[in-house]
């Protein structure tokens, strides 16, 4: 009965973990176009003028200028400095959470590219650098649950024993730390005791031929906390990944001004449209933006 | 000294202020410890009539609740007004930004180095980035979202709502520059300054609750009268007379300045301030466009004189009522783009934050706006008029007006004009450009100062810039020279006037201020002699 759960779980915790993080991705994205928002630097112009933060708006007559030209290297270098480098908190953060973060952030990476390494080699299994495979699965796994045990735990005691920190750590910080930590010392110590992941491999060989295979219990443990996680992550702020795009991408660096008759123009129109019901007394209730902007309640 | 232990005392009962401030408390700023004077407790008469429960200071002369139908009112309009916040049609500016906020903050504090405020205050709790925005963000889940009602105190959201609350929230959202420094530091791209300034919002919108300076006596007083400063278009034409006899008196030339020209290239709007406290910079516009040959014209109309609009430090309706007659009066004078004068809050307002506020007609392809900094150094580039740099051998620092440079790009043309114009190299701050620090007077700071809100200014949210100049000048201190400090802002230079006034770096360092336009016209080789005269009140 566990053995099928498990299977179930398997496949149903990814479902969940990319269907729940679609609908929260979409909601974010329907929701109002904001005002611009940007600071500088940002990824955007030629290079001289990235490296001291400048903006086209140093010219003059940028306004007659046309904004075609694409800054997406320049984008994708500046959020791969900070995905996988962690680049602003090693530079700006006080309480010395760098290393520790560090280490929880691609302990988590590893671990979701050792799962995939568990499904592409049972796909592939035997074809081709299969040993290469088998060599890579077991390396990445180990360090995954090495470095996120290490990262996760090292959070959670700085989060507990500074008391800066600790005034702003409510308890699902801890729980979410704590979470983590449950996952990669568990798969730790499923592969002390099986060292060649041989239960892992028929866990996730099992779950995609739909053939219940026999658990461990570390093993059971290590990949029930895993999709548990995969179900509450995308509930939890835990996705701030997705939430950097909204953030950094469409608001700090989001720098193109409005066209008339452009798709943000169109935006910008609907949104002028909404009534205000702020009940300030120098506000006209009722009315449109638009109409609040033409001169209401002088 | 570590006054606070829990978010949850933002609650607490009592009229004593729940982190009170002493100067030896505040950043040590070596060599000036003696002649600061120390911080005056509120005056008795305030205390029995004012609120002072955050830190001891306030900029709010509005009585405090003495009912609890009084209290009750506030706290209820306190929560309807959360709601609108997170409303999108009555929020679609930035509900966006602001869930965001709310819901990815990782709380790692890496912010918190980054605002001049908290390090300033010696790292108060209360001033760093993360306070304020981490007790709305428990307020929000508490009151507004369905997890935080079923498991408020596992998420956090254990803050109770009550006068205290928010009148101490109210007080906080004005201990925040909004210059937006940490947000260039933020991993996740939280602006903690969004958030003080959606607090601001928040009380204007719903309540009519703001600073004098910024509601009843700024966007009001401006969509009424045509300037925040209370001057009419009559004022006006005669500050544009005043302005033309400085203009003669110290150079000799006689130059009309050009209102209401209808179809000019350019719409000059200045900081009506500027007319007022420093003359002299409008008159340095004039001087340089005379002959620099560029068609431009001042507008006479209501609001057309004065480019302020302080709706983008807390009221998006009056920030859109303001931009919007601005955009408008370039359109019916004809004029290819307004050009912003020295005044960093309208750079940014009408060059970038009105852009989608406004409709079609008036979107910045169809009426663009710039600065007028690119514009400076276009003149220099041009050769058209002729400088001559040892008239500005003076030691000279530049501040980076923050709505000017972190938060619009523009760095480099200032420099390019001041490496131009001047003897001696530019003495950059530590750090500068798009990192430099604000001046201490953003988000309205320069103009607050009612009650005691002006002490609390002059030493806490300008202390760092003032270490800054200091470090800036260090080797040349005690030098028997005059020594400059460049800030393209009037609020800016608002702000440096108090603080060398406070510090006493004038009279001790012999250190100014001034204008751009005003060190260019300085270097004017066509000139019989000094534009600046440093023994002048600025």
């Amino acid at each position: 009965m566990f053995e099928w759960l498990m299977v179930l779980l398997g496949w149903g915790s990814v479902l969940l973990f990319v269907g729940v993080s679609a609908v929260k991705i979409f909601k974010l994205s329907r929701l109002p176009l904001n005002l611009r928002w940007e600071v500088y630097p940002s990824p955007h112009g030629p290079k001289e003028r990235r490296r001291y933060g400048g903006s086209y708006m140093e010219e003059t007559d940028w306004a007659q200028k046309p904004q075609t030209e694409s800054f997406l290297l320049a984008e994708l270098a500046e959020m791969g400095a900070e995905i996988f480098f962690l680049k602003r908190v090693r530079k700006h953060n006080p309480y010395g959470l760098w290393p520790f973060s560090m280490a929880m952030h691609w302990g988590t990476y590893l671990l979701m590219g050792w799962a995939g390494l568990l499904v592409v080699e049972r796909i592939v299994g035997g074809v081709g650098q299969a040993v290469v495979l088998a060599y890579l699965v077991n390396s990445v796994g180990v360090a995954a649950f090495v470095l996120g045990a290490f990262g996760s735990l090292g959070l959670a005691v700085k989060r507990a024993s500074h008391a800066d920190l600790r005034l702003y750590t409510a308890p699902v910080d801890y729980f979410n730390l704590l979470f983590m930590a449950a996952i990669f010392v568990s798969g730790w110590l499923s592969w002390l005791a099986d060292p060649a992941l041989a239960s892992h491999r028929a866990y996730v060989g099992g779950v995609l031929s739909f053939s219940p295979a026999a658990l461990p219990v570390l093993t059971g443990l290590c990949f029930l906390l895993f999709e548990l996680f995969l179900i509450y992550m995308p509930f939890s702020k835990l996705i701030h990944y997705f939430a950097k795009y909204f953030t950094i991408h469409l608001t700090l660096w989001e720098d193109s001004f409005r066209v008339k008759g452009s798709p943000v123009d169109e935006k910008v129109a609907a949104q002028l449209a909404y009534r205000v019901t702020w009940a300030g007394p120098h506000v006209a209730a009722g009315k449109t933006w638009l109409e609040q902007a033409q001169g209401e309640k002088k | 000294m570590k006054k606070i232990t829990r978010l949850a005392q933002i609650a607490s009962p009592g009229d004593e202020p729940l982190a009170p401030l002493s100067v030896d408390e505040l950043m040590a700023l070596p060599g000036l410890a003696q002649s600061v004077p120390p911080l005056a407790p509120p005056k008795p008469r305030w205390l029995e009539s004012y609120d002072f429960s955050l830190d001891g200071f306030s900029d709010f002369d509005l009585p405090k609740p003495t009912t609890p139908e009084e209290g009750e009112r506030l706290v209820n309009g306190f929560l309807s007004g959360l709601e609108k916040l997170f409303d999108p049609q009555n929020n679609w500016p930035f509900v966006k930004n602001l869930r965001l906020a709310m819901d990815y903050c990782v709380r790692c504090q890496t912010c918190s180095e980054a605002c001049h405020v908290y390090v300033g205050s010696g790292r108060q709790e209360i001033y760093r980035p993360t306070f304020r925005s981490e007790i709305l963000r428990r307020l929000y889940q508490r009151y507004l979202t369905t997890g935080g009602k079923l498991l408020g105190p596992f998420l956090g959201a254990d803050i109770e709502l009550n006068v205290k609350t928010v009148w101490r929230l109210l007080e906080l959202s004005y201990r925040c520059n909004l210059c937006r420094r940490c947000a260039t530091v933020c991993p996740v791209g939280i602006d903690n300054a969004l958030i003080a300034r959606e607090i601001r919002k928040l009380f204007s919108q719903e309540l009519g609750i703001a600073p004098p300076e910024l509601l009843k006596k700024g966007t009001r007083q401006q969509l009424q009268v045509g300037s925040s400063t209370g001057m009419n278009p009559a004022g006006f034409r005669d500050l544009v007379e005043c302005a033309e006899d400085i203009i003669l008196e110290k150079t000799g030339k006689k130059i009309k300045l050009p209102v209401d020209k209808k179809g000019a290239d350019i719409l000059l709007i200045h900081n009506a301030g500027e007319f007022l406290s420093w003359p002299e910079n409008p008159a340095a516009f004039a001087i340089l466009f005379d002959a620099a040959g560029i068609d431009w014209t001042l507008s006479s109309e209501q609001l057309g004189y004065d480019a302020v609009n302080y709706g983008v430090w807390f009221d998006d309706v009056e920030l859109a009522r303001i931009a919007m007659r601005h955009v408008t009066l370039a359109k019916e004078l004809g004029v290819n783009k307004i050009v912003v004068g020295e005044c960093g809050h309208a750079h940014k307002t009408l060059c970038v934050v009105a852009d989608r506020l406004l409709p079609g007609d008036l979107s910045l392809s169809e009426m663009p706006r710039e600065s007028c900094l690119p514009l400076f150094w276009e003149i220099v580039k041009s050769g058209q008029v002729r400088f001559d740099p040892a008239r500005n051998d003076f030691p000279i620092t530049l501040h980076d007006p923050c709505n000017v440079v972190r938060l619009m790009g523009i760095v480099r043309p200032q420099r390019e004009v001041i490496k131009a114009v001047c003897a001696q190299p530019l003495r950059e701050m530590t750090p500068q450009g798009v990192e430099n620090y604000c001046c201490g007077g953003g988000g309205g700071f320069a103009i607050m100062d009612t009650l005691n809100f002006s002490q609390w200014r002059n030493n806490v949210s300008v202390r760092v810039k003032v270490s800054q100049i200091l470090a800036a000048f260090e080797d040349v201190l005690d030098a028997d020279a005059d020594k400059c400090v460049i800030a393209p802002c009037s609020n800016c230079k608002g702000t440096l006037r108090e603080a060398l006034r406070h510090y006493g770096l004038e009279e001790k360092y012999r250190i100014h201020y001034s204008g751009l336009a005003d060190l260019m016209v300085n270097a004017m080789a066509e000139l019989p002699g000094p534009y600046i005269k440093w023994n002048q009140e600025m």
